[in-house]
């Protein structure tokens, strides 16, 4: 690590007018991204702005048709949550996936949201639910949010504070594993949600993505073999020493025939 | 020896509540920090090294370079040497240095040492120093490297070969080979892996002016070795060293010897006045500790018509790396062929084993150290012979195996099994993993959609080899409890509790009672490491003659005691009594009693030695894996280890050294993988992002069973079992991989079996091409 200064914030405004003094500074989550970065000497930020401190960042509020995660929730707590495991089962059931104990204790919802690393599961929900990202600003929907490769639509010093997710009526997340970083090689998040069935594929691209193809085959047939032959072609696809395109390709369509199937039982 | 019911190690307390000492538990007060400065390019020539930015940075106290080493007299890096025949090549060792000097041979080869006030000073200043290079190709296959016109690491090892091996009897092979009725091929590549013990290197250096004495604070298998091997590369001489460690936390081999960050925290240490630590990090581990395997194996084997083999014959290439680690000949050839014929009974045969330099990290002795390669080439070959001449995957070992009634047996390279029953272990096996009820559940894994394979091995090892006396120190202390001191330093696998076992059950004392010092400083006693599975076998022994020594010796105080001759005095259960009589007194009373003179050392203190000569763990092991055809993943679903490792001290501690080995093998098989990028030599797989390392689970439904015949070779009658699982189960999980491939249509396979590799291998195999993911074919020269 380099140096740099430590600040707890007391407040979402207090950590807005710390950022805004220092263009170097960065709000640190649950750090299990960022932390790492750090011991890399990858990142070198003139402080810290930690929001683990700000209380009212961590609830799940469960609505009649969306829930509300604040941002600084865990996963862990997003994924033994009883209302949530009721409400919307597939994203509690996508935190318990994430990394190990220790990250799930950790690391945090808005965290990884707006880290948008490629291989993260939050994003596939985000886009496969629906959902829109709280800011201290502003509502942005998931569609808009993620731009590829670590880009959100995220200005300077902006915070997320929570996410909402409408209720789906059936949902499901199928993560194929990269054997060693444990992060989606490939993950497909499914659902039938009011405006309509989807697929966000994380992993297989340089940021999350829908299957369109797929979404319109599943408005026809909510069922497993309406995607089973549908191929998302390999082009634009990530290719290394895990998986090559062809393979990322093919998972795809087979993660999203298996995500299908579960979302049905 | 005590067979008690086995109630956890006494080690267990410590090391599951954080409370063990690792090295760097270790604080001196005034230390200085040092970090190196690592090449970010796998082969050059160094220009020039610009220091003077990094020497100005405030709290940068110096910074070293090879220079600085070349002018204190530094020597190599040794390497442990063998007894050569007359005739044979000898191995080119080239120097290695601490730092790097004239040319850098691999990527993350240290060039300089900053030596700082903090830890991050010197990290922060390491950036600052400036490394000319004058860029050179590098070369990271070893089939490359021996290329006319490939680029030359040394000057002094043309052609880029360290080593030209050769063990048996290349005529006598050849002949039989001449007369077979069949002769069957086999290529298989055996992978590069990185060890990863959970402490990385680190170290402190220390440098005791007053004493002149070097205090080496790391983590070892075995201090004295350790301190031996420092000693020549300082110069000075071995008892100038001391190695100091409590804990040591994993080893697998490369926490042996001692690497070149060690050597310099001892010299900068002296040059300071100051003790000097180094925190290495995972990263630092990935890129220049000693790595594993990379052998590009070829072997043949010659059978008459009815299925007898008559000779086997191997070539081999395996990459050693830009260096020589210091068991980077033993490990990489003698190791290899020690049990050249393994189970089977075959007279005649023949190996060459090519050492090769690249550009890659040092290779160096790692569970099993040599014998994986060999089990694994053998009994893939004989699994392709079974299938070549469609014989039985059983009969064709049992048809082969040597028989109960030909002990000794020698082999063609003079080795000799002394006992073995392997046609008892084999049937042990297939009564266990219910052989023929297979084909049931192949049909049940079909049904769910998943191709089942399954295999078997019948593996032999050599180990515990040494060629010094192993001293077992027994010392009564006045605290009432008894010292153990010897130079075999436990990095995980229990040895506090198994030797306390073997003493207290000869003594009759509790074992909490007998404790192991090993890594003390000024600690001076006869041996060598742990490696090689020696350590039960060879100190072991030794300290239950130690025991028994003291047995004796305390026969003499309890006759003076009990006013009576020592010939009629009995020892049981830790009491000596005189025979058919009440009057008695415990061994622990008596040696409170008779403590000798103030400042003498206890009269009942014993040393137990003996050089332990070779054994011959064996077994057979069957696995069961599941491959998800769609997904190819690949999860092992049984595995049944029947293993005869001599008689079993604790049946707990064997089960999780065979735990841990079986593991490390599918670790290997099913993933780990180190890969270097063939044009820049930069290692691809530097972070377990990139690296998957085994998990708890990944061999289930496993089952460790022990078929004991004791050996005659030491008074344990252990065969020794810290590398046995891997051993087995190298060829065990590779071959059931490939049987679960062949219903669609694959017929060779290299391991790993990643998801994707084995996809890969569906599709080519759909394609028309079933050996798509062989990596390499090599001819018998
Ligand atoms: C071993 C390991 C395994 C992992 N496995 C997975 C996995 O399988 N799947 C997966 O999805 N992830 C995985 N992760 C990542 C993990 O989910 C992290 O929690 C997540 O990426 C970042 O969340 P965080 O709270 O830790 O954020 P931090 O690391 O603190 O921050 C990450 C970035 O987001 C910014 N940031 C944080 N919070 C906010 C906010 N509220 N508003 C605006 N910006 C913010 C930070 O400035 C930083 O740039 C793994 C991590 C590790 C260490």
């Amino acid at each position: 690590m380099y140096a740099f200064q430590y600040r707890k914030a007391k407040s979402v405004d207090d950590a807005v007018s710390a950022l805004a003094a220092d263009a170097d500074a960065k709000v640190l989550g649950g750090g299990q991204s960022l932390v790492a970065a750090l011991k890399l000497r990858l990142a070198q930020p003139s402080a810290l702005v930690d929001l683990g401190t700000i209380g009212d960042l961590r609830y799940i509020k469960v609505g009649a048709a969306e829930v509300t995660i604040g941002a600084m929730t865990t996963h862990a707590t997003v994924a033994a949550s009883p209302e949530l495991k009721k409400a919307i089962p597939a994203l509690a059931d996508l935190a318990g996936d994430i990394g190990d104990r220790q990250v799930r204790n950790m690391g945090t919802c808005g965290g990884s949201i707006a880290n948008n690393d490629p291989a993260a599961d939050y994003p596939a929900a985000c886009q496969g639910l629906v959902a829109t990202i709280i800011t201290n600003k502003r509502r942005i929907a998931a569609d808009d949010f993620f731009k590829g490769l670590y880009e959100t639509a995220l200005e300077a010093g902006e915070i997320i504070t929570a996410v909402s997710f409408p209720i789906p009526k059936r949902a499901a997340y199928m993560k194929f594993k990269n054997p060693a970083s444990r992060f989606a090689l490939v993950g497909v998040f499914v659902a039938e949600t009011s405006a309509g069935p989807r697929v966000a594929v994380t992993g297989a691209g340089p940021g999350v993505f829908r299957v369109k193809d797929m979404e319109q085959a599943l408005a026809r047939k909510f069922a497993p073999e309406s995607v089973a032959a549908i191929k998302v072609p390999a082009d634009d696809l990530n290719s290394d020493m895990h998986a090559q395109a062809d393979y990322r390709a093919h998972l795809i369509t087979v993660m999203a025939k298996r995500a299908v199937e579960k979302a049905l039982k | 020896m005590s067979h008690d019911a086995f109630h956890g190690r006494l080690e267990d307390d410590r090391m599951v509540t954080g409370s063990g000492t690792y090295t760097l538990d270790w604080d001196f007060p005034d230390t200085a920090h040092a970090w190196f400065v690592r090449a970010d390019r796998a082969h050059a020539e160094i220009v020039s090294i610009d220091a003077s930015a990094a020497l100005a940075h405030p709290g940068v106290i110096a910074v070293l370079t090879g220079a600085d080493l070349e002018a204190a007299g530094f020597k190599s890096l040794p390497v442990i040497t063998m007894p050569l025949k007359p005739d044979a090549m000898k191995p080119l060792m080239p120097f290695r240095p601490c730092l790097a000097t004239g040319k850098v041979r691999l990527a993350g080869e240290a060039v300089a040492c900053v030596i700082a006030e903090t830890q991050r000073i010197a990290m922060d200043a390491s950036e600052l120093v400036v490394v000319e290079y004058n860029e050179l190709q590098p070369v990271v296959d070893s089939l490359d490297a021996l290329k006319p016109g490939a680029p030359q690491l040394h000057d002094d090892v043309p052609g880029n070969l360290y080593w030209d091996y050769e063990d048996g009897d290349r005529a006598g092979t050849d002949a039989l080979f001449a007369r077979a009725a069949k002769i069957v091929k086999h290529d298989l590549y055996n992978h590069r892996v990185v060890g990863h013990p959970m402490e990385p290197r680190c170290c402190t250096g220390v440098y005791d002016a007053a004493k002149d004495q070097y205090f080496l604070y790391s983590p070892t298998q075995g201090p004295r070795m350790q301190a031996s091997m420092v000693a020549k590369v300082l110069d000075v001489p071995t008892d100038k060293v001391d190695v100091v460690a409590k804990d040591t936390g994993g080893g697998f081999g490369i926490r042996s010897a001692p690497y070149p960050e060690y050597c310099v925290t001892l010299l900068a240490s002296k040059k300071l006045g100051r003790p000097v630590r180094w925190n290495g990090t995972r990263s630092e581990v990935f890129l220049t500790d000693n790595q594993a395997r990379d052998f590009i194996c070829h072997g043949e084997l010659a059978l008459d018509d009815k299925g007898k083999f008559l000779a086997m014959r191997f070539f081999i290439v395996a990459n050693n790396g830009a260096y020589l680690a210091p068991t980077g000949l033993l490990a990489q050839t003698r190791s290899v062929t020690s049990c050249i014929t393994g189970v089977y009974d075959v007279p005649v045969s023949h190996a060459r084993i090519q050492l090769v330099a690249t550009n890659t990290a040092q290779v160096s002795a790692y569970r099993g150290a040599g014998r994986p390669i060999m089990s694994m080439l053998l009994e893939c070959l004989v699994e392709r012979a079974a299938i070549d001449l469609n014989m039985d995957v059983v009969e064709i070992r049992r048809k082969n195996l040597i028989r109960n009634d030909q002990y000794p047996y020698k082999l063609v390279n003079g080795t000799t099994y002394d006992c073995g029953d392997f046609e008892g272990v084999l049937d042990d096996a297939l009564k266990a993993a219910d052989w023929n009820g297979f084909d049931k559940r192949r049909a049940e894994s079909a049904r769910r959609g998943k191709l089942r394979g399954r295999a078997l091995s019948t593996y032999i090892e050599s180990t515990a080899a040494g060629g010094i006396p192993d001293d077992a120190q027994l010392l009564f202390e006045a605290d009432g409890t008894i010292s153990l001191k010897s130079s075999s330093h436990s990095h995980g696998q229990g040895h506090e509790t198994s030797f306390a076992q073997v003493v207290a059950g000869v003594l009759g004392v509790p074992m909490n009672i007998v404790k192991l010092r090993t890594g003390e400083a000024g600690m001076r006693v006869g041996g060598g490491g742990t490696g090689g599975s020696r350590s039960m076998v060879s100190f072991g022994s030794s300290y239950l003659l130690g025991a028994r020594e003291v047995v004796k010796k305390g026969r003499e105080f309890a006759a003076k005691e009990l006013e009576a001759s020592p010939d009629d005095i009995e020892f049981d259960h830790g009491e000596y009594s005189i025979k058919g009589t009440d009057r008695r007194i415990s061994l622990m009373d008596l040696a409170k009693k008779y403590k000798g003179s103030a400042g003498e050392p206890h009269p009942l203190n014993s040393v137990g030695s003996g050089k332990w000569g070779m054994t011959f763990p064996n077994g057979a092991h069957i696995a069961e894996v599941e491959i998800d055809a769609e997904t190819g993943v690949t999860e092992i679903v049984s595995y049944i280890a029947v293993d005869d490792i001599g008689n079993v001290i604790t049946h707990a501690l064997v089960e999780g050294q065979m735990q841990g080995g079986l593991t490390q093998g599918a670790g290997q098989i099913l993933g780990e993988h180190a890969i270097y990028d063939r044009d820049t030599g930069q290692l691809l797989t530097g972070s377990f992002m990139d690296y998957p390392m085994p998990r708890a689970g990944m061999v289930a439904g496993l089952e460790v069973l022990d078929h004991p015949v004791p050996t005659k070779l030491n008074p344990l009658g252990a065969k020794g079992v810290g590398e046995a699982g891997c051993t087995g189960a190298l060829p065990t999980l590779a071959n059931a991989i490939v049987d679960a491939l062949r219903p669609v249509g694959v017929t060779h396979f290299d391991m790993p079996a990643t998801p994707q590799r084995v996809w890969q291998a569906i599709q080519a195999a759909k394609a028309g091409n079933p050996r798509a993911l062989q990596t390499y074919t090599l001819e018998y020269a």
